[in-house]
């Protein structure tokens, strides 16, 4: 479909008031079903653990369930990030930040770390040099899945060892501290729970889970959104796309593009947003794909 | 303090080998009903694995 001949023939100005009356519509609205899957997400994780222990529910369910937690913990964390559900000075800018440091517990990723460098990621995604998030790149969907395996090998360039070069470039390494912290307390924690006879447990309840879910976290918020990753700019950097598995299995990311135009529209409105703004985004070169 | 925590990092994969893979493999030998042979223990099976499995991740800065 192409954009209408009346939006083509508009000053670039005109096109982006337009775009930011559809953005301002969606601005401000309060992400309930954000916080409150926050807080049921890292309840229902930290439940496994006891339901496990008494084999009130069995381990392989326990992993299945662990395993969606954590894919889906970071979510909300990402709202949090961009001050969606609070903005800074106000009245419940302590929740947006509780959401944002709880939500990625099960994912091992303190929230400075995730919100620094997220936004640098914004500020310069597809940059090689720049884009924290630029070593999912991958020229398929299976690349893209071993590529996010390679990147949490000892020695990788990419993933968390560019995350930490991210925070130094930008004058915080002092936040690195988190990170470590972090998986001191990870680490201590799996290596406690296998020496005192449950490291079955320990593998199937965190361990694996934090590999699967960190899998699909990079293969849908980071890898396909941005896919092929060689176009840089507001309108080129990011695509719309239709996922097999539709926009919740995709986690809300075939209108990722919405966000990374206006990244203070919260996720549950950002395809109602998208369907709003679309033949803007066609007359300014947009990468529409399927949808 | 930051030395000991560098050191710790540095040698992570080695240390993942024995302090988990370690307890976590002998735990499944134990859990399968696996018999071993030569009087080898399941917990001396998984140090010997973990710590092959480390150190070769230690050496060559990858698991897989």
């Amino acid at each position: 479909m192409n954009a209408p001949v009346s939006l083509k023939s508009l000053s670039e100005a005109d096109l982006m008031k337009l775009e930011r009356e559809i953005a301002r519509q969606h601005i401000d609205k309060f992400p309930y079903f954000a916080v409150a899957w926050a807080f049921t997400n890292l309840a229902v994780w930290l439940s496994l653990w006891p339901l496990v222990f008494t084999g009130v529910l069995p381990l392989w369910a326990g992993f299945l369930i662990a395993s969606f937690n954590v894919a889906a913990c970071y979510l909300p964390s990402h709202e949090a990030q961009h001050d969606i559900i609070a903005r800074p000075g106000t009245k419940l800018r302590w929740l947006n930040q509780l959401v944002g440091h709880l939500s990625t517990i099960p994912l091992v990723l303190p929230y400075r770390v995730a919100r620094l460098t997220h936004l640098e990621h914004h500020a310069h995604a597809n940059d090689p040099a720049l884009d924290p998030d630029h070593s999912t790149h991958a020229s398929g969907p299976l690349q893209a899945i071993w590529k996010s395996i390679q990147n949490r090998q000892p020695g990788a360039k990419g993933g968390e060892a560019s995350y930490g070069e991210t925070l130094v470039r930008i004058g915080r390494p002092e936040v690195m501290l988190d990170a470590a912290i972090y998986s001191l307390v990870f680490y201590g924690t799996l290596f406690g729970l296998a020496w005192s006879g449950h490291a079955i447990e320990a593998a199937l309840l965190w361990w694996l889970p934090r590999h699967v879910g960190m899998t699909y976290i990079q293969y849908y918020l980071s890898w396909a959104p941005h896919h092929p990753a060689t176009d840089k700019g507001r309108y080129r950097d990011t695509r719309s796309f239709r996922s097999i598995f539709g926009n919740i299995c995709s986690m809300g990311m075939q209108y990722h593009i919405v966000h990374h135009l206006h990244p203070r529209i919260p996720l549950y409105r950002t395809p109602k947003a998208y369907w709003q703004m679309r033949d803007i985004l066609e007359a300014r070169g947009c990468r529409l794909e399927g949808l | 303090m930051f030395v000991f925590l560098g050191l710790i990092f540095r040698f992570g994969p080695l240390l993942f080998g024995l302090g988990f893979i370690a307890p976590l493999t002998a735990q499944v030998i134990e859990r399968a009903g696996w018999s071993l042979p030569y009087a080898i223990t399941p917990l001396m099976a998984g140090l010997g694995i973990g710590g092959v499995l480390g150190l070769a991740a230690q050496l060559r800065g990858r698991w897989i």
